[in-house]
């Protein structure tokens, strides 16, 4: 048994104990599930360790036989993209609990459990290399996600968790039907023996498109996004952080393990068209977001268009921009997921989320106004934090392809810093009135230590992205060339650690 | 005996017999024949019990002498249950009778097996097929599968249902024996390899059932059940008796590999096979419950008492499918290009028809019955591949819906108990607080309903699927696609009424009992574990795609 699995086996234990031990006391909830996902992170790190930066290709795999019977395994393997990405969730998950534990009173079991199970489906869905158990974790995420909306969301929770569940169920099974037809293809369903298929373009035109359905729900891109707005609204604190921090990757990273390298065919003949389908997401979003009262439903819209610029970054198939869109997943998963957090806090201290009930909070609680200040001019793109790093690039790479969708996109840019500094301004600016602005209180020390990883992230990355991009390069660089937008050898120092693996 | 007929020596100057080919059916007649016999006897019944038992003991030894060790170690032991049974409980006679038939339909599994293991070619890679009784019975794949899964659905229906018809005081006197004939029925329904087996077959389990579904006499909706599939039943059977008619006006031949044969040449009248086939899938299709002919399914589901309801979704389905795979695969293969577009397009509409009209629905058993019809398309997608992969996967999609269909009727019989009415959508409010194993098993009977993975609902969806999408049926499987979406609504809104509402304090608080409990458990434990670890099973199902042709 490999790192890969034992860091999606720890927090799945650690959920199947909380499901069966019906008599635990809420701290030994928390201590379990604290266990299982300071666990799966800790694998996760040693993961990290033995990942071999410069080797491009899917590494460390694992294979336990499943169903013979159609050739389906139990295949895990990771790339830099996937490594970044589990990371990230193995990152986020104790966050998320630590942070639930004063929200959270009601059935604190079902809601840690739900968490593990969702993180090990999630772990899974990045590093699985055989389509079928990718379907499986895929659709799994849908359950406990479903749960966790539902359960300890809102008022509207019950609309928003089958909104939820019934747009990604649909987008899942057309793409499962074209899994099927690749199955019938190539007789496995093996990743690199899908990927090796040569298909007619007219063929890969339709599963494309089904598996672009899939994703773009997931991601979510304009024109069917509707239902993140909902789910992020009603969601409880953790599960909008674990939405926008890391199932909204599993679109875009959809995109680029499965989508791209499939139909290459297909990919070029669309890539213009996503393309403006992301410009559109991300000036709608942006200017959706604008008009928000409500401060969560802001950051949910800003969601969808800092997600539309990793759809552009992705299909301008150039190693810069396509590189950095996988920055840009892990930078929104930092700094919307801190958002998130800060909203949560906040509406712990005060029970609303409309921005006009705040204002000149920055005197009362400077702590939580400068880290949300901080994390705003992250989301904005600030140059020297993470934002920058990550939307630069796309914008750079999508340049050398397209202006007209690259001055647009640059649009959305200057719209984030509109709506992210207003609402920073309505909220903790002017003057401080009110009973119940005067007696907020500000973020105490396990609030702190549940940003503090965040933001050490945010900076970290904005200062100093190489090791970031040196780990996802070059799987970013194996994509585009089975794409065959890339030759093998455009990148030197790429090309040597080929030889020498 | 006429067992004695069956001596391996064979010396006997008789028509050599296969009893093998149907030694599990056998086996489960008997009992319910001496069930039967016991619930008559009332208070005496251990004078019907014990010679009973001898003469399963003598038999078995028999058997056993002769050489054939497993059927006649099965039969000693079934044998020995019902006397057992009668000394631990003898005053209640319903306990023997659910004892015995439990103890009958494990024998009948072992026997399967046994069959699989002894009979069959174990070595190759699909079962080999055998024929009994001049070819009226096939002993194959098909067969072989549809027992396990009649079997199995029965197994967990006596356990099941056996609290509750005695609390309401459903006539316990006839249902285990019933039940049991019902079985036989099925089992020979899916072996018939001619027209006249097919038919008696299908009367005997369909008599049976119309019996079953009127048990609850006080109860106007059962009797309404009860007549209505009876009389709706003797229409359709008249029908495909008609249909038989005319194929056999057409082919002047009765066995179903001599009808495809027959049809073949060119010099059958086309269009009187025409009709035939026409007709034969009206009276087939009303009994898998294929739209339009599913106008029964809703009210009869709804009316019969709950275990016996799970039963016909569970066992029919699978016994209509088994008849109507060998039909269509075996008699009318000549005929591919009449029937395909036809059953296709009662397949797309028994998957949107059944699902749209599910979500309207306030009651619980009735939502079940429009999810059947459902999926009867979905297995229909399977019959229309014509492939040995479509074949498998059609058995499979059954077995898989039986058991998540009879988890979930578990819960619903869990739930009726207490509520003694029937069970509405509003009555499961807050399920998941006040009752959380129930609420947590119905749940994941609905999701493998919906074909969530990882359930066996998921696997038996895929293998439809995929067997569509390689037989170039794409466009049916996305249909299939659209009404799963659907149907995951309202299989989502039951779930979300347990888990996403507070408890109503008057809400009904699910009733527990050993053998009830363990049905549930045993039914999700198969969701859970086919849907984990699908390879036994696919292996099986696998080797089942073999027809005597």
């Amino acid at each position: 048994m490999g790192w890969i699995t034992v860091t999606i086996v720890i927090p799945l234990v650690a959920a199947l104990v909380l499901a069966f031990a019906s008599e635990l006391e809420d701290a030994g909830i928390r201590a379990i599930g604290l266990i299982g996902s300071v666990g799966a992170l800790l694998a996760s790190v040693v993961l990290a360790v033995q990942f071999d930066v410069a080797d491009p290709n899917l590494q460390l795999a694992e294979t336990f036989t499943w169903i013979p019977a159609v050739d389906a395994n139990v295949s895990l393997a990771v790339d830099g993209v996937s490594l970044v990405l589990i990371l990230l969730t193995t990152l986020l998950t104790p966050l998320i609990l630590v942070a639930s534990w004063s929200s959270i009173t009601d059935r604190l079991r079902g809601y840690v459990a739900a968490f593990l199970a969702l993180e090990a489906a999630v772990i899974g869905v990045f590093a699985a290399t055989d389509l079928l158990l990718f379907y499986v974790f895929f659709e799994f995420t849908l359950v406990p996600m479903y749960l966790i909306i539902g359960i300890w969301g809102g008022a509207g929770r019950r609309y928003a968790a089958v909104k939820f569940f019934l747009y990604t169920l649909l987008g899942g099974l057309l793409m499962l039907v074209a899994i099927l037809y690749l199955f019938s293809q190539a007789g496995t369903f093996s990743y690199e023996a899908i990927v090796a298929l040569d298909l007619d373009p007219s063929v890969q035109r339709w599963l494309f498109g089904a598996f672009v359905v899939a994703f773009a729900v997931k991601v979510p891109l304009f024109p069917v996004h509707t239902w993140l707005p909902d789910a992020h609204t009603e969601a409880p604190t953790g599960g909008s952080v674990f939405l926008a921090g890391v199932l909204l990757k599993m679109g875009t990273f959809g995109l680029l393990r499965y989508a791209l390298p499939i139909f290459p065919d297909a990919t070029v003949t669309f890539a213009p068209w996503l393309l403006a389908v992301s410009v559109v997401g991300i000036l709608y979003g942006a200017i959706v977001a604008l008009m928000q009262s409500d401060i969560k439903k802001l950051i949910a819209y800003s969601s969808v268009s800092h997600m539309g610029f990793v759809v552009l970054g992705t299909f301008a198939l150039n190693t810069t921009a396509t590189a950095a869109s996988v920055v840009q997943m892990v930078n929104h998963g930092l700094s919307t997921g801190a958002l998130f957090l800060l909203i949560g806090f906040l509406y712990e201290r005060r029970h609303t989320r409309r921005i006009a009930d705040f204002g000149g909070l920055a005197k009362q609680v400077p702590v939580m106004a400068g880290l949300w200040l901080l994390v705003s001019l992250s989301s904005l793109a600030l140059p020297g934090l993470n934002g920058f790093v990550g939307e630069f690039p796309i914008l750079l790479g999508t340049f050398q392809v397209n202006r007209t969708a690259a001055v647009l996109a640059a649009f959305g840019a200057v719209l984030a810093a509109l709506y992210l500094l207003w609402a920073y301004q309505r909220m903790f600016h002017g003057p401080l009135e009110g009973e119940a602005n005067t007696s907020t209180t500000d973020l105490n020390r396990r609030e702190i230590g549940v940003l503090a990883p965040l933001l050490v992230l945010i900076v970290a990355i904005g200062l100093y992205p190489k090791p970031l991009f040196d780990v996802v390069e070059p799987s970013v660089e194996r994509v585009l060339v089975e794409v065959g937008v890339q030759e093998l050898d455009v990148e030197p120092a790429a090309a040597v650690t080929r030889e020498e693996g | 005996m006429l067992l004695a007929q069956a001596s391996p020596e064979g010396t006997l100057e008789v028509p050599d017999i296969a009893w093998s080919a149907f030694a599990p059916e056998l086996l489960v007649a008997a009992v319910g024949l001496v069930l039967l016999l016991v619930a008559v006897a009332r208070g005496r019944h251990q004078l019907v019990a014990i010679p009973a038992a001898a003469g399963f003991v003598a038999v078995g030894a028999w058997l056993i002498t002769a050489g054939v060790t497993v059927p006649g170690a099965t039969t000693i032991v079934v044998g020995a249950a019902l006397p057992a049974a009668v000394f631990a409980f003898p005053r209640r006679v319903s306990m023997v009778q659910a004892v015995g038939a439990v103890a009958a339909l494990l024998g009948a599994l072992v026997l399967t097996g046994w069959q699989y293991v002894a009979v069959l070619d174990l070595g190759a890679v699909t079962i080999v097929p055998q024929q009994a009784l001049a070819g009226a019975l096939a002993n194959d794949g098909i067969a072989f599968f549809t027992r396990v899964t009649v079997y199995l659905s029965a197994l967990l229906v006596v356990p099941l249902g056996y609290a509750y018809l005695n609390e309401r005081r459903i006539n316990r006197a006839e249902v285990e024996p019933l039940l049991l004939f019902a079985a036989v029925g099925m089992v020979a329904l899916a072996t018939a390899n001619d027209l006249v087996t097919l038919f008696v077959a299908l009367e005997v389990f369909s008599l049976a059932l119309y019996v079953l579904s009127g048990l609850a006499r006080r109860d106007r909706r059962s009797q309404e059940a009860g007549l209505k599939y009876f009389v709706m039943g003797a229409v359709a059977s008249a029908i495909l008796l008609y249909g038989m008619a005319l194929l056999y006006v057409a082919t002047g031949r009765l066995d179903l590999p001599g009808i495809g044969t027959v049809l073949g040449l060119v010099t059958t009248d086309r269009l009187v096979a025409a009709l035939g086939l026409g007709l034969v899938t009206v009276g087939i299709g009303f009994k898998v419950s294929l739209v339009p002919f599913q106008l029964w399914t809703p009210d009869v589901y709804q009316g019969a008492p709950t275990s016996v309801t799970g039963f016909m979704a569970a066992a029919t389905k699978a016994a209509g499918f088994a008849a109507v795979l060998r039909l269509y695969l075996v008699a009318f293969p000549a005929l591919q290009s009449l029937w395909v577009p036809v059953i296709a397009v009662l397949a797309a509409a028994s998957m949107l028809y059944g699902a749209y009209l599910a979500v309207v629905q306030g009651d619980l058993k009735r939502m079940l019955a429009f999810s059947s019809i459902t999926h009867a398309g979905y297995a229909s997608i399977g019959l229309l591949a014509v492939s040995d992969d479509g074949l498998s996967a059609a058995l499979l999609y059954v077995l898989t819906y039986a058991v998540s269909t009879l988890a979930a009727f578990g819960c619903v019989i869990a739930i009726e108990r207490t509520r003694r009415g029937e069970v509405g959508l509003t009555h499961l409010r807050g399920l998941g607080r006040t009752s959380p194993a129930v609420a947590g098993i119905l749940s994941l009977a609905l999701l493998s309903l919906a074909g969530i993975p990882p359930t066996a609902g998921f696997i038996g969806k895929l293998m439809v699927f995929r067997a569509g999408v390689d037989a170039g049926l794409t466009w049916l499987v996305v249909i299939g696609v659209a009404s799963s979406v659907v149907a995951a609504f309202f299989y989502l809104r039951i779930a979300g009424m347990m888990f996403l509402e507070e408890p109503d304090p008057e809400g009904p608080i699910p009733a527990q009992s050993t053998g009830m409990s363990l049905g549930i458990a045993v039914a999700a434990a198969l969701v859970v574990f086919i849907g984990l670890q699908p390879q036994p099973l696919l292996q099986y199902a696998e080797a089942a795609a073999s027809l005597v042709r």
